[in-house]
């Protein structure tokens, strides 16, 4: 490890070979400040470039492309002035190769300089005339221009060249919607959803074309679908340059691409080889950890939030993952400490104090859990899941009037809640304390979270209303809903012989009060 | 032309960086051009960073100048700026962020809230030239990270209500660390931590504010906000917000007359550029720019997105047409902060000014030994009163247009009172600039305050301006918008070619709406609300 070091900062210190004056000075990046396997993988290159400049019989061709992969390599890490430079060199250099002008047009329309790509890209077609990719790169360009008669031009011409190019189809239907031709847009954006029905991007500019259409139903409809995926045209140039990203850094990227996608096996390998790349990366075991969780192996995921743990004590990310992983086990005492060790070093986190605030519930510290439920409702007044976990804690402790006054307190905050309208509904219901029943009112609340959510809890609690205010024929019918609904939603057996019981308690007839 | 250090504004943003990254660094500040003397000129107030590591040295505060405008003879007079800011007993030192300006007691005096990463204060103006510190018995604070707010009033109540944007939830203690594609350590991004919802504050009328965030549905919706600016965006005579969020959907917030408000930015199509992405918006502004009667909106980005520019379509709809108006192409390569819709050249029509600065370490200029490596120019675009517009070469625009800065902050405002507006820059790690217009008043322009009996600034009041031959030109009275800053209240309407004024038509903020006889040109006038020109 020390002499890989060693020669590495040895290539660094040596200055490149002079360039012919003819060339374009490269301006080389520092690579101090960069991963060790990046910065390696950049000196090897600097390096082939160095021996072939330094060598009198090396061929145009043979320097075009050792700068045309030194400028690639520069390219995938972002490092935009040497990249130029180098392809600058290797056009220069190889003036029939395509890909260089070609590379050169994508790494300066990256950087927003949009008539200079253009340019790159019409000497990449000039030599290429099929350079498909390059056609629907213009296109971009000349809609970001507001050039819609030459965007549509470019655009059609990759289509004729390669039908199947669905970008080039988006981006003819966002040159429509810019022209206001919404019909047109319609027709290109639902053609170019059909052929890539995962590019959920264009559901966007579709939706956008409908509501200039005045349908504003199918507007809602797609707008709504609406996502991050886009389309882009097939380019083995642009594919070849990201396979040579290397180092624990790109791992990292594509794993949280993955993750973000939903893609978890993707995810987890990814952040598998982020690991190797740097063992003793905290970064990419908490991730690694995360992404097992999803793909079931909460066993893996348990081992890599605890090596994070060992490398950095302080990660609250591995102590919170951790905690929230173990308490699937139940509230045990080393679940707890990794909440409390999160809760410690996020103490503004609404969300980790009230998972904290569960597990103290379920372990019953309920004045502890009181407590932390009370923190999150103040950090994150929006936080019903809290406001709820509060009052149910209430009454754990039989202060049901307390109860009730935080339900209705939080009601008023947050008028639209369903779920806290049916926590008190439940609690006005069936309260063990009678006095804090309202039959009435539990009524109407229960009756208004039906019809916005007709779920088999919510039937239950219109059947203990109706049968707290005596109606023990209403109960048995909304009872019976309760018990339908429960079934298509897959209650447990246990459960569904629970509401029948209750059911029969209902049918029976009166007192069919619940039990106080 | 920059003056600010020859009329004595001598001001440097201090990030406090140490090397450690930590994100509010990269994201500071913002100032202020507001009358807090009701001499009728503009003083400025600027926000202050400090070293946020443990045991730095204390910040040295937000600095208050008076404007002491100076009787040049023949010549306009001119600002000479002075640092009261210690006689003014404000002791800002917050974190600085941004601050907002607005008469929240009604008192005829304009106070000033301060955004900070951290706590926020809120300072009333006691007339006398003095400041005090009310945030906690108002019930004003926001102890977020918080960057820009928006002083206006929801209810038609008479009384300014207060939206403060807010950020990330970003501490000392959940730092990450965050590479470029390069792998070097560089600031991190919005993504890497959890956006925070916003709040919004009601004016009770007695010197005390109501957190209704949670109960107007504003905290419903998290979202990493750095600008924010009001405006009856759908032309049904109340307030409406936009909330201009970094790398995530901008929320449309439609006032729904009864202090709650429902977020439609998706369906307006305010939320997302015309690819349908989110993009990084910093600063905002709102502004009738196609002469049509509505407000559009426009949004400063990120380095490799470009600005965007809304167009209204009348009712509370939009279209992103930043390409058609040629503002697309110009703002790629720069990272915009602070903007406004100002009639730079008083032709009548609205044009823009962008101060830029990157948040990511420039590569090519760390290779070349900057050691803050951000600075970008600022860039000022021309609206041709076609739909488009072009940006003005550095060469005709000025020096502060050709050099580079890390620009943040941006207050607009007419500081010499000559009839064109001026911008007031912050600049991190470097100092303040203070842009001063040099053509504006070269053509008619009207100037008029619009206020309540009280003396308050009626900020949200739409100034229709009839010109004989020309079409009414529809101005709007605010100080938000821009980047964590406060801009002029004063209404400022360029009359192009036209040199008579037929009458003027207010629609004050309550809802009515009052004509007014032609004001004088070339100086500024009093408008108050029922009682006439003043």
């Amino acid at each position: 490890m020390i002499l890989r070091g060693f020669v590495l900062a040895l290539l660094l210190s040596l200055p490149l070979a002079a360039q012919p004056a003819d060339f374009t000075p490269v301006r080389h990046p520092d690579l101090a400040p960069l991963e060790k396997a990046v910065a390696e993988q950049i000196a090897a290159q600097q390096e082939l470039l160095k021996a072939l400049l330094a060598d009198p019989a090396a061929k145009p061709a043979e320097l075009a492309d050792a700068f045309g992969d030194l400028g690639r390599v520069y390219h995938v890490y972002g490092l935009a002035a040497p990249a130029e430079d180098c392809y600058r060199n290797a056009a220069r250099l190889a003036p029939d190769a395509p890909a260089w002008p070609h590379l050169l047009g994508v790494l300066l329309q990256g950087e927003g300089r949009l008539e200079e790509a253009a340019e790159a890209y019409a000497r990449a077609l000039a030599l290429r005339p099929d350079d498909v990719p390059a056609l629907v790169y213009r296109g971009e360009i000349f809609l970001s221009q507001g050039k819609l008669d030459d965007a549509s031009g470019a655009l059609q011409q990759a289509l004729a060249l390669e039908p199947a190019t669905t970008a080039a189809k988006a981006l003819l239907g966002q040159v429509a919607l810019a022209r206001r031709d919404f019909k047109e847009a319609v027709r290109l954006l639902e053609e170019a959803l059909t052929e890539k029905p995962e590019a959920n991007r264009l559901h966007y500019s579709l939706g956008l074309a409908y509501r200039g259409l005045g349908d504003r139903a199918k507007a809602g409809e797609h707008l709504a679908k609406a996502g991050a995926v886009g389309v882009a045209p097939a380019d083995p140039l642009l594919d070849a340059l990201s396979a040579l990203r290397t180092g624990e850094r790109v791992h990292i990227a594509r794993g949280r691409t993955a993750f973000r996608a939903g893609r978890w096996a993707d995810a987890a390998e990814q952040f598998r080889k982020a690991v190797a790349a740097r063992p003793e990366s905290v970064e990419a075991r908490v991730n690694l950890g995360s992404a097992l969780v999803q793909t079931g192996d909460a066993d893996g995921a348990v081992v890599q939030f605890r090596e994070a743990l060992r490398l950095d004590p302080n990660n609250a990310t591995a102590h919170f993952n951790l905690g929230v992983l173990l308490s699937g086990k139940g509230p045990t005492p080393e679940a707890l400490d990794h909440l409390r060790a999160a809760v410690d070093r996020w103490p503004r986190d609404a969300e980790a104090r009230r998972t904290l605030a569960r597990l103290l519930r379920d372990a019953g510290r309920l004045e502890e859990a009181l407590a932390e439920y009370g923190k999150a409702v103040e950090l994150d007044p929006a936080e019903e899941t809290a406001q709820l976990g509060s009052a149910e804690t209430l009454v754990r402790l039989g202060r049901y009037g307390q109860a009730r006054e935080r339900l209705e307190e939080s009601l008023r905050s947050l008028p639209g809640s369903g779920r806290l309208s049916h926590g008190l509904a439940r609690l006005l219901a069936a309260c063990p304390d009678v006095s804090v029943r309202d039959g009435a009112r539990a009524l109407d609340l229960g009756l208004a979270v039906w019809n916005a959510l007709p779920l088999a809890a919510h039937a239950e609690t219109v059947a203990l209303a109706h049968a707290e205010l005596g109606r023990c024929a209403e109960a048995a019918e909304w009872q019976r809903k309760a018990l339908e609904a429960g079934r298509k939603e897959g209650f447990p057996a246990d459960r569904l012989a629970a509401l029948s019981a209750t059911l029969a308690t209902y049918e029976r007839g009166e007192p069919c009060r619940p039990p106080g | 032309m920059d003056r600010a250090a020859a009329w004595g504004l001598d001001f440097r943003y201090q990030n406090g960086m140490t090397g450690e990254l930590f994100f509010p660094e990269i994201m500071g500040g913002g100032a202020a051009l507001f009358d807090y003397d009701n001499d009728g000129d503009l003083d400025a107030f600027l926000v202050q960073g400090h070293p946020l590591a443990k045991g730095g040295p204390p910040s040295k505060g937000g600095r208050l100048f008076r404007n002491d405008l100076v009787a040049l003879g023949k010549k306009n007079p001119e600002p000479r700026f002075v640092d009261v800011t210690e006689a003014s007993g404000i002791r800002a030192t917050g974190y600085g962020m941004g601050v907002a300006a607005g008469d929240f007691d009604n008192d005829g005096r304009i106070d000033l809230y301060l955004t900070n990463f951290g706590t926020n204060q809120l300072w009333r103006n006691k007339g006398d030239g003095r400041f005090e510190d009310v945030t906690a018995k108002a019930g004003a604070d926001d102890p977020r990270w918080s960057v820009s707010a928006s002083p206006v009033d929801l209810d038609r109540d008479g009384w300014l209500d207060l939206y403060i944007a807010n950020y990330v939830d970003f501490s000392l203690e959940n730092n990450v660390r965050c590479y470029a594609a390069s792998s070097r350590r560089d600031y991190c991004g919005p993504s890497s931590f959890q956006p925070v919802p916003d709040r919004l504050l009601r004016n009770r009328g007695n010197g005390t504010f109501e957190d209704v965030s949670v109960r107007s549905g504003i905290a419903r919706k998290a979202g990493p906000a750095l600008g924010v600016v009001a405006a009856d965006l759908d032309g049904n005579g109340w307030q409406d917000l936009y909330v201009a969020n970094d790398g995530a959907p901008n929320f449309l917030w439609m006032n729904q007359r009864d202090f709650t408000f429902r977020e439609e930015a998706l369906f307006a199509g305010a939320a997302l550029n015309a690819a349908g992405q989110p993009e990084a918006s910093m600063g905002v502004t709102a502004g009738d720019m196609d002469g049509d009667g509505d407000d559009d909106l426009f949004l400063t980005h990120l380095t490799g997105e470009k600005n965007t520019l809304y167009v209204n379509l009348g009712d509370g709809l939009f279209e992103d047409r930043t390409a058609a108006a040629g503002l697309a192409a110009p703002s790629l390569p720069f990272t915009g902060f602070g903007t406004l819709w100002l009639d730079y050249d008083n032709d009548g029509w609205l044009d823009l000014l962008a101060a830029n600065g990157a948040v990511r370490l420039l590569d090519d200029k760390a290779r070349q030994g900057d050691s803050y490596p951000f600075a970008q120019r600022a860039q000022l675009f021309r609206n041709l009163g076609s739909g488009r517009f072009v940006e003005i070469p550095g060469g005709e625009a000025g020096a502060p247009f050709r050099e580079e800065a890390v620009g943040r902050g941006v207050a607009f405002g007419d500081v010499d009172n000559d009839g064109d507006t001026d911008a007031l820059v912050v600049n991190s790690n470097g100092p303040a600039r203070l842009l001063i217009n040099q053509v504006g008043s070269r053509r008619p322009w009207l100037g008029l305050r619009l206020t309540g009996p009280t003396g308050r600034d009626l900020l949200g009041a739409r100034v229709t301006v009839f010109r004989k031959g020309a079409p009414a030109l529809v101005r709007r009275a605010a100080t938000d918008g821009s980047y964590g800053s406060a801009n002029d209240p004063r209404v400022l309407v360029g009359l192009g070619d036209s040199s008579e004024v037929e009458k003027v038509r207010v629609n004050w903020p309550d809802g009515r709406s009052e004509i007014f006889p032609p004001p004088p040109l070339g100086r500024y006038t009093t408008l108050v609300q029922g009682e006439g020109i003043r």
